[in-house]
């Protein structure tokens, strides 16, 4: 091991850095789409909160890969424009899956927020916009954090499956390059450390903003 | 009631008790004797250290120095086997801790026979005794869920039973009940008091204290401030704080 | 564009028999590695600082690290240094190691539920921590986690999917060579997905009849 290794960090950083990438863009979009799905499943329209159960329940009960596959593979059978090349593939995959369990997680945060609250809103006169955005919310994002930072972590380990589509982040340089030396055990327990380290932090991150809140 | 002193020792002694929580000093070099047979209780104001003195009699408080030496066993010696002690020491709860997913009988069954070693059978027999003796025979099968407070109260106190102990120490037993159903555990204790068991009974309850009690310990600050007979602690108090306690709430 | 569902009809003995596949590597997985994950939880709150260092190390570990690279640590990384395990026993392993750490916070958390007074009760009664650990604290915790408990054993079922990139053959792997083989991608994968979601349904409701009959009080 030792001295040939440091060869094979250049591209080992590059693949966490693509990790990151992906975790950080779809992050961002699957809180957006579960931040849209949450309120929808909750809302007062029926047939939107009939969608948002449909999106969120089927998802949550597909393993990632199938998402992931099925994107890849299915999708442009039914919609030839959704041909994505492998890196959007990607984020997509991982966007939906965030979008299902974000929702979930501020349908659990919203409904945390005490009755009472709304209440207060709508006697004040608050229409609906106007009592989420100032009211409800609010005081559902500080709930709604330690749970996030929990799935930020999933969306980590989850951004390793896109290395079956051949997308060249972390896991898939591992792979690539204990095909070369043959030395998949000192290889991926480096990319096991790499993902540690990334990893590790936010926990702490998470359980640091437990204690605050409590 | 009488105070016997079979062999002449006391089953309980305890001498120069004491505790600290950090910097705080609970229990201040506390003295006490309980002899068989007696009923000894003991009150005061909240944070007196009175509960902490109860439970550092069967080591569910571990006591910083002195001695207390209960039914024969040393509680400061490293040898003592505490489960034995725990035989010999029966305790019921302020918050009663009934197990919540046994049914009422197979509450008091499961002591003996894990601890005791006692078969099924006997085991049942001796529950549905005390079942009957606390008046719950008809709640046999039931879970502590379905049972009123003063009901799960006589759950437990029938669980402590079921170990034949030699002594039986009661945590406020009725503060967290209604008072409607107050009564019902007292007069359990009552009957308990006049076939002669001794217990020592953290308690507010200024009647039964007086009415059934041999011995009252007056605690304040964590130091026996008064002890003596009912009559005594509260018809003639000797010292202020006793006095002052006693106004403040008779 | 027409869809042709019922060619894959055919197929359907061979998907419910990788779907088995799948089932039992999962419940192996979890039923062991919740096992371990009661031992580690108590190694995690026990006195002695090196075996609570150790738990926690294993459980930070393998919640930090993807599964998928704990499968190639296992079936790749062992093989070097000849441990040759098959794709099946690579991933009961990996399952098992990897559920074993995500149990062990739940069932710390169901322990820590049970009000330390019923614990006092048990002690009072002159019953030993480990009589009152298996008669008084571990039915109540366990009622109290079931949910989280069976969050994790779908989640698990979820997991066995990625065996499909070691070659073990459980659901997902068998739908991708349905898929070269008869070139109908949206059908098998519809299949596939109804599968998955079906089965986490199940076991879902299972939970909610368990509960019901385990722990009825």
């Amino acid at each position: 091991m030792s001295g040939g290794f440091a060869q094979y960090l250049p591209p080992l950083l590059r693949g966490t850095e693509l990790t990151l990438m992906l975790v950080a863009v779809s992050g961002v979009v699957g809180t957006v789409l579960g931040l849209v799905f949450g309120m929808a499943r909750i809302g007062p329209l029926a047939p939107l909160r009939w969608v948002a159960a449909v999106y969120i329940n089927f998802l949550r009960g597909q393993p990632v890969l199938i998402i992931l596959l099925f994107i890849y593979f299915a999708l442009p059978l039914l919609f030839p424009a959704a041909t994505f090349n492998r890196g959007v593939t990607a984020i997509v995959a991982l966007s939906v899956y965030a979008g299902a369990y974000m929702a979930e997680i501020f349908r659990g945060s919203i409904e945390a927020v005490p009755k009472g609250q709304e209440e207060a809103a709508e006697a004040l006169g608050m229409g609906y916009l106007l009592k989420f955005r100032y009211v409800i919310l609010p005081q559902a994002m500080k709930v709604a954090v330690p749970p996030a930072i929990g799935f930020l972590i999933s969306l980590v380990k989850a951004s390793a499956l896109v290395s079956v589509i051949g997308f060249i982040e972390l896991t898939k340089a591992g792979r690539i390059i204990s095909t070369i030396n043959e030395e998949p055990l000192q290889t991926f327990l480096i990319v096991a450390v790499l993902y540690f380290i990334v990893s590790y932090p936010i926990s702490l991150l998470g359980r640091w903003y437990e204690r605050r809140l409590a | 009631m009488t105070t016997s002193t079979l062999n002449g020792s006391p089953i309980i002694k305890v001498t120069g008790l004491s505790k600290s929580f950090g910097s705080n000093r609970v229990l201040k070099d506390i003295d006490a004797e309980v002899a068989e047979n007696e009923v000894v209780c003991v009150i005061g104001p909240s944070g007196s250290g009175k509960s902490t003195f109860l439970r550092c009699l069967n080591l569910l408080e571990k006591f910083d120095e002195g001695s207390v030496v209960v039914t024969g066993h040393d509680l400061a010696a490293s040898r003592t086997n505490l489960n034995l002690v725990r035989r010999d020491v029966g305790m019921v709860f302020q918050s009663f801790n009934v197990f919540p997913h046994l049914k009422v009988i197979e509450n008091v069954m499961l002591a003996p026979t894990k601890v005791l070693k006692l078969g099924r059978g006997a085991a049942r027999q001796r529950a549905e005794a005390l079942l009957a003796k606390v008046g719950l025979s008809d709640k046999a099968d039931a879970y502590p869920r379905q049972l009123s407070g003063g009901q799960q109260q006589r759950v437990a106190i029938a669980r402590a039973l079921a170990m034949e102990p030699k002594v039986m120490l009661f945590d406020e037993p009725t503060s967290a009940l209604d008072p409607e159903t107050i009564g019902e555990v007292l007069s359990v204790m009552k009957k308990l008091a006049e076939e002669g068991m001794t217990m020592v009974v953290v308690t507010h309850e200024m009647g039964f204290a007086r009415e059934v009690s041999d011995r009252v310990l007056f605690m304040a600050d964590g130091v026996v401030v008064e002890e003596g007979p009912p009559k005594q602690i509260f018809d003639d108090p000797r010292h202020e704080r006793t006095r002052a306690f006693l106004s403040k709430i008779l | 564009m027409t869809f042709y569902f019922g060619d894959i009809l055919p197929y359907l003995p061979l998907l419910l028999q990788a779907l088995w596949v799948s089932i039992y590597v999962t419940l192996i997985g979890f039923a062991v590695g919740s096992v371990a994950g009661v031992l580690i939880s108590l190694a995690r709150s026990s006195r002695a600082r090196i075996l609570r260092t150790a738990a926690g190390g294993y459980i930070e570990i393998f919640r930090n690290t993807p599964l998928l690279v704990q499968l190639y640590l296992i079936f790749f990384g062992l093989g070097q240094v000849g441990i040759n395990l098959d794709p099946l026993w690579s991933a009961v392993l990996g399952l098992t190691l990897n559920n074993a750490a995500y149990t062990a916070e739940i069932f710390r958390a169901g322990f820590e539920s049970v009000p330390s007074g019923l614990r006092e009760a048990g002690s009072a009664l002159g019953m030993s921590s480990v009589q009152t650990f298996r008669y008084v604290v571990l039915k109540p915790a366990v009622r109290n986690v079931l949910p989280s408990l069976t969050n994790q054993l779908i989640v698990l079922f979820l997991f066995s999917s990625v065996g499909s990139v070691i070659s073990l053959n459980e659901l997902t792997s068998v739908l991708s060579d349905i898929n070269s083989q008869t070139q109908r991608t949206l059908e098998v994968f519809t299949y596939g997905a109804v599968l998955y979601y079906l089965t986490s349904v199940v076991i879902a409701m299972s939970s909610r009849v368990a509960e019901k009959t385990l722990f009825r009080w």
